[in-house]
């Protein structure tokens, strides 16, 4: 099941007029059904699995101890022909062939179960593959249905707007502007920046008396002397 | 999810990207959060949330605002235009040409953040490139 094109109907000559009704009620009440189903299902079906498992635990241990009662009662046959007591033994062998039967129920039923098991866990696959392909069409559902309640607020913003003939030619300029004010702010920010650090090197550079350094009323004096007593 | 919205609006008023995008988020409606970014607040943005994804709706001009002989033109170039558009892509909501994009609801709040602000850039974009067919 698709639900896009249940939402977007294209009709000969366009796409249908989206509306209100785009989004049919009865088909998200049909999908969240189905996704309960699917997860009512599988819980169920998580709980026959647990309750077979146990089931299956039980009977594995009982055809295990006959197993070994049937080993058991099987030496014992041999003891007994060895002393040479028929009769005890055919009825020791009488009891194993007992304990034989069961065991072949009880390993019938194993199997049974086991094919259980496996049916169960081929249905809790698919029906968990089922309800994540129908949580994921709900969401387009919800998509659209949120996006839907947009529209009306949109709606709002053009009409109050849809008097001014270019109105996004005009918010676009606007929009620019403050863009290109941005920048030059920005560029004012690194140009007083890198001015006030090569304010801070001139000054650096000036105290260790390295290049520009001021000529004082006193250095003047002081050539002034030296060129007088040349 | 209403919750969401609302710890994602407290957060984007006080938060502010690497790239220096401020946030103002208002509710418009119970649902319906806009959203407007610093780095074109000319044209804001709707952010609404379903159970798995946010989305951003930057509603571009209404079908109305273009004159008839120049939709498919318009519609063609959009559709071209979309795929070179980073992040965002270019819908039809209604009857109204939309900016939109979606995230996953676990999407980290720098993720939406950067979403919202190349959103708001990507606006200008689009707008400029398409801005000689509108009326």
């Amino acid at each position: 099941m698709s639900i896009l094109k249940d939402l977007f109907k294209a009709i000969k000559g366009g796409v249908s007029e989206v509306g209100e009704s785009v989004v049919d009620a009865n088909l998200i009440r049909i999908l969240e059904q189905d996704i309960r189903d699917d997860s009512n299902a599988i819980n169920k079906a998580k709980q026959s699995l647990t309750q077979l498992k146990g089931t299956e635990i039980g009977l594995k241990r009982k055809i295990d101890s006959l197993t070994t009662d049937i080993t058991d009662y099987e030496a014992k046959t041999v003891e007994a022909l060895d002393a040479g007591k028929e009769d005890l033994a055919i009825q020791v062998a009488e009891k194993i062939a007992d304990l034989e039967s069961e065991k072949d129920i009880l390993f019938t039923e194993h199997t049974a179960l086991a094919k259980e098991v496996l049916q169960l866990n081929k249905m809790i696959k698919t029906r968990s593959s089922n309800l994540e392909k129908g949580k994921r069409e709900l969401e387009k559902i919800k998509t659209v249905e949120q996006l839907q309640k947009t529209t009306a607020s949109i709606n709002k913003n053009f009409a109050s707007t849809k008097s001014s003939g270019n109105r996004v030619a005009d918010s676009l300029a606007r929009a620019k502007k403050k863009q290109q004010e941005w920048k030059d702010n920005q560029k004012a920010g690194d140009w007083m920046e890198e001015e006030e650090s090569s304010s801070d090197l001139d000054k650096k550079l000036s105290e260790e008396g390295i290049g520009g350094k001021k000529t004082s009323a006193n250095d003047i004096l002081e050539r002034l002397k030296n060129k007088n007593k040349s | 999810m209403q919750n969401n919205l609302q710890e994602l609006s407290l957060i984007l008023n006080e938060m502010s990207t690497d790239e220096g995008t401020t946030f103002e988020a208002v509710f418009v409606d119970d649902e319906i959060l806009e959203v407007t970014c610093s780095n074109n607040d000319e044209f804001s943005i709707h952010v609404v949330m379903t159970e798995k994804q946010i989305l951003t709706v930057t509603p571009l001009f209404s079908a109305d605002e273009v004159p008839k002989e120049k939709v498919n033109e318009l519609n063609s170039l959009l559709l071209r235009v979309s795929p070179a558009v980073p992040l965002s892509s270019v819908g039809l909501q209604d009857n109204n040409y939309i900016l939109f994009g979606a995230m996953s609801v676990n999407t980290t709040i720098e993720n939406i953040s950067h979403e919202l602000e190349v959103q708001a850039e990507n606006t200008i974009d689009v707008l400029e490139t398409i801005s000689p067919l509108l009326k």
